[in-house]
């Protein structure tokens, strides 16, 4: 029950961007509202990925610990909606065009390692592959930092002039890192 | 940390903990969605059809002479002297006052001075010109758009240009009080917004000093009371709000220029085999109306190489 209700929390971005796209309530340029705020969230929820474990340590709440991994599918979930759209409305299917884009430009390259990175996650999140990967999965699973330092370059690279998200959004991610080296440490969670 | 901290400590953390992310969703939507509340009503203004007469200079590229809806090309517009936004220009502009007018004229000219903009217009405004003009944004989409106005040479004229004038510097209007983009701390960008032109390019017949758009002179978002048009550029060659023209003889600076010489040239034609460092300038997205949009192959010059390939000898690079 409670599992569902935060399956139903973690879609709400998506069904209310659903419905927003559908009743052409995302302005003149839906397909830039859709990369943007796919892009976005996936930011939040992998932000959310990594406050849970602290948060349940801090309140004695060990049950958060259960929806790490629905958090985490759900980050890739966003990443990969982010990423279909990109290829959908900026590169129209075009795969020759999307190597081209991947070598030529850093933020491109940042984005679709970012994607990679959570996609291996996603695919070893499995109770079958944290036995098969034994001790090798909290190592591997550790990589969400770099999915997360991958993907505050990304945003930085996207300034034009104004800065103020993704210089948030890059505190925020900091903060992450360094809370994490601090107690790296100590006891692991 | 304690680790004898008993169960009501622990509950009221739990509680801090489940408040704080209330406070940061909440806050979170606010801040990015707060504007958006309440929305602006659709409209469902089809594409008008151009009503041009064939002497005018108009140049029509695609098949059934389709014009962008003018909902959709007065409510996604760049001027970030209003935000960064595409919706901010339309939204933050209610305090912008357009009237009066004036755009002085000095630097390298014979008749240095200052005009009101009827004087600028010559002529009612309902007797101007209009031309229908792709408009290509550096930002890969693209729009067509009828302007009314007339060429900016016949205005230049006015003011007889100096042989030395090799050069000619627009400044846009600085007023943070009304312009809400020009006071945020967040931006980069210095203002006044600058941009510049040869002279050869500002008295090309195809730029144009324009003073409204659709027919409509009340649309700051789309750069009036007076902007200019130069439709072989990207748009960010096109500066708005125009107060100031000068005439040198040394290259102005130009702020997109200024703020990412890397990624916004000073001349800054549209080529698209010369990609902007971020993303290809190969394809456009044209945008017919509210969701509607079209993946096109952007042309050199944005369609223009006929009229103005001539002004720029030499390899493309240097023009960039």
């Amino acid at each position: 029950m409670i599992r569902l209700a935060a399956h139903l929390l973690l879609a709400t971005p998506a069904v209310v961007l659903a419905l927003a796209w559908q009743g052409r309530a995302l302005g003149v340029d839906p397909q830039k509202s859709l990369i943007w705020e796919t892009g976005i969230w996936t930011f939040n929820l992998l932000l959310l990925v990594l406050l849970l474990p602290r948060v349940a340590r801090w309140t004695h709440w060990p049950v958060l610990l259960r929806y790490r991994r629905a958090v985490g599918l759900w980050v890739f979930s966003y990443a990969s909606a982010h990423f279909l759209f990109f290829l959908s409305f900026l590169l129209g299917w075009d795969f020759p065009r999307l190597a081209e884009e991947i070598v030529k430009r850093p933020y491109v390259l940042l984005g679709f390692a970012a994607w990679l990175t959570l996609f291996a996650l996603a695919l070893t999140s499995t109770r079958g592959a944290m036995r098969r990967l034994g001790r090798h999965w909290k190592r591997l699973h550790s990589a969400v930092y770099l999915a997360l330092a991958l993907v505050t370059v990304h945003y930085l690279l996207m300034i034009r002039s104004d800065w103020a998200w993704p210089v948030s959004y890059a505190s925020l991610a900091l903060l992450m890192l360094v809370l994490r080296l601090r107690s790296g440490n100590r006891v692991r969670s | 940390m304690t680790r004898i901290t008993d169960q009501t400590a622990y509950r009221r953390r739990r509680f801090i903990a489940g408040a704080l992310g209330l406070c940061t969703l909440g806050g979170f939507g606010a801040l990015r969605y707060g504007r958006h509340w309440p929305r602006p009503e659709a409209t469902a203004d089809k594409a008008p059809v151009p009503a041009v007469a064939e002497a005018d200079a108009v140049v029509l590229h695609n098949a059934d002479n389709r014009l962008t809806s003018k909902h959709a090309a007065t409510h996604y517009n760049n001027a970030y002297e209003f935000g960064w936004n595409k919706a901010d220009p339309y939204r933050e502009s209610g305090a912008f006052q357009m009237t009066p007018w004036a755009v002085s004229f000095d630097g390298l000219c014979a008749k240095p001075g200052t005009f009101d903009i009827d004087e600028l217009m010559g002529m009612p405004f309902s007797h101007l010109e209009e031309r229908v003009y792709d408009f290509r944004c550096v930002e890969a989409w693209s729009m067509v758009i009828p302007y009314n106005g007339r060429p900016l040479s016949d205005i230049i004229r006015a003011v007889e240009p100096l042989a030395s004038a090799r050069y000619v510097a627009f400044t846009s209007v600085l007023r943070p009080e009304e312009m809400p983009g020009q006071a945020s701390a967040f931006s980069t960008l210095d203002w006044p917004y600058v941009e510049a032109l040869t002279i050869k390019e500002a008295m090309h017949p195809l730029t144009f000093a324009t003073f409204g758009v659709y027919g409509d002179r009340e649309l700051p978002q789309n750069g009036m009371p007076f902007r200019i048009t130069v439709p072989w550029k990207y748009g960010f060659k096109s500066p708005k709000f125009i107060v100031r023209i000068t005439f040198t003889e040394e290259r102005p600076m130009a702020t997109w220029n200024v703020e990412n010489p890397g990624e916004y040239g000073w001349f800054s034609n549209v080529y698209p085999d010369i990609s902007h460092p971020r993303w290809s300038q190969a394809t456009e997205r044209r945008i017919w109306d509210d969701g509607e949009i079209e993946r096109i192959p952007s042309r050199p010059y944005n369609g223009y190489a006929e009229q103005v390939a001539q002004l720029y000898p030499g390899a493309q690079q240097q023009y960039r």
